[in-house]
């Protein structure tokens, strides 16, 4: 039931936090942790950012325990799931423009890169992103400020 | 902070066009068993697991924190009372949210008819005269366990009085005692979480799901749990035209 509940969503944060081909093996990991400490868990957190922060951790140690990190920006640009509108041309640009902002948020330095993936990506509150993260509020703010300024300029430029 | 603009907008977007296929969450959950099954290693150093207080946020959560809260016992702290009646303990007490989802099957239940369920477990199969012949009949946990339906209506007949077989959790009231023919009983008026315990060493983990208004009572050495009729006048005339 739980593995039910948030299979998709522990695999889409692994894949974007950077496990790549292992996504799978960082998921699994991910359950059995939790639920060899759901005694750890306590009855009034939230169930998801206490998974997310679990998978956030695998992902971080696999990865470190590899030396890199996967290049999300060339699997995506591999997989043709972009969604895009129907006109040819249009479509084009709008896959150009993603490609070029999704490689932009991958050069973001390491945290703030996290936190616009945790908000934007995961659509996860500030405050979940900094459970997930395991950072104060204050610096998912920070970084996130940060790294939308860096995104604005970088794509900004590209554009005019 | 800042209002949504367009590129917060553009990263959304774009966070949604990125699909990760995950595997069927099935191949996921027979992968994790079998990885739990296996013995636990040293917790890794350095790892900690202690988080932020937080706040629940919707409610699909806080279901979810029932069930993970129903599997722990540690998590039952708050839980005030316990009953144990006919191998079942009730914890009254605040038994938070109820779990959801779509119940597990016992372990190992096997469909079966009535004729074969009778030549498969120990004890004694009644069945009540006021539903007449279930429509469906299992056998689960090697015996232990016979399950009959009806439209809206389950009645576990189980062996194992003198271990804990079910576990409930729910809220004040208490239940109610009552009496089914001669032998003592529980009503439960409401909906309430219900836990199984397999049986046997090695076993697989508790099994946690959301139960109607049940009864439960004992008749001989063996447990009974009917659960679905909502008034505690129909429950018993069932109970009581076991045959």
């Amino acid at each position: 039931m739980l593995v039910a509940r948030y299979s998709a969503v522990a695999h889409r944060t692994a894949a974007l936090l950077g496990a790549g081909g292992e996504a799978e093996d960082v998921v699994q990991e991910a359950f059995v942790k939790a639920f060899r400490h759901l005694t750890g868990f306590r009855r009034e957190a939230a169930f998801k950012p206490w998974l997310l922060r679990i998978v956030a951790n695998e992902t971080h140690t696999m990865t470190r325990s590899r030396g890199r990190r996967s290049d999300l920006a060339q699997k995506v640009g591999a997989a043709p799931d972009l969604r895009t509108p129907d006109d040819p041309e249009e479509a084009a640009i709008a896959t150009d423009r993603r490609a070029r902002l999704l490689e932009a948020v991958q050069a973001l330095p390491e945290g703030e890169r996290q936190a616009v993936v945790c908000r934007y990506f995961l659509q996860l509150s500030e405050a979940e992103t900094a459970e997930v993260l395991g950072c104060p509020l204050g610096s998912v703010k920070s970084r996130t400020f940060r790294g939308l300024a860096k995104l604005r300029k970088e794509v900004g430029r590209e554009l005019s | 902070m800042n209002s949504p603009d367009d590129l917060e907008a553009e990263l959304l977007e774009l966070g949604e066009a990125l699909d990760f296929p995950a595997p069927p969450p099935a191949d996921v959950a027979r992968a994790v068993r079998a990885r739990l099954e296996r013995p636990a290693p040293d917790p890794r150093p350095g790892v900690r697991w202690r988080l932020p207080r937080w706040r629940w946020v919707t409610a699909g959560v806080a279901i979810l924190v029932a069930v993970l809260v129903g599997l722990t016992p540690q998590g039952q702290a708050a839980v005030a009372h316990i009953l144990r009646f006919a191998g079942v303990e009730i914890h009254v007490g605040e038994p938070g949210p109820l779990p959801s989802g779509a119940p597990s099957p016992l372990p190992s239940e096997t469909r079966v008819t009535l004729d074969r369920a009778r030549e498969m477990v120990k004890f004694p199969i009644l069945v009540p005269a006021q539903l007449g012949q279930p429509g469906d009949v299992r056998v689960s946990d090697g015996g232990r366990v016979v399950s009959m339906f009806w439209p809206g209506v389950r009645l576990d007949t189980y062996d194992g009085l003198l271990e804990v077989v079910w576990r409930k959790d729910l809220g004040e009231p208490w239940p109610e005692q009552v009496r089914i023919s001669s032998a003592p009983g529980w009503w439960i008026a409401g909906p309430h979480g219900l836990t199984y315990f397999p049986s046997g060493a090695g076993a697989s983990r508790p099994l946690v799901r959301r139960a109607e208004p049940t009864l439960i009572w004992q008749r001989s050495k063996v447990g009974y749990r009917l659960e679905g009729p909502s008034d505690l006048d129909r429950a018993r005339k069932i109970a009581e035209s076991l045959r």
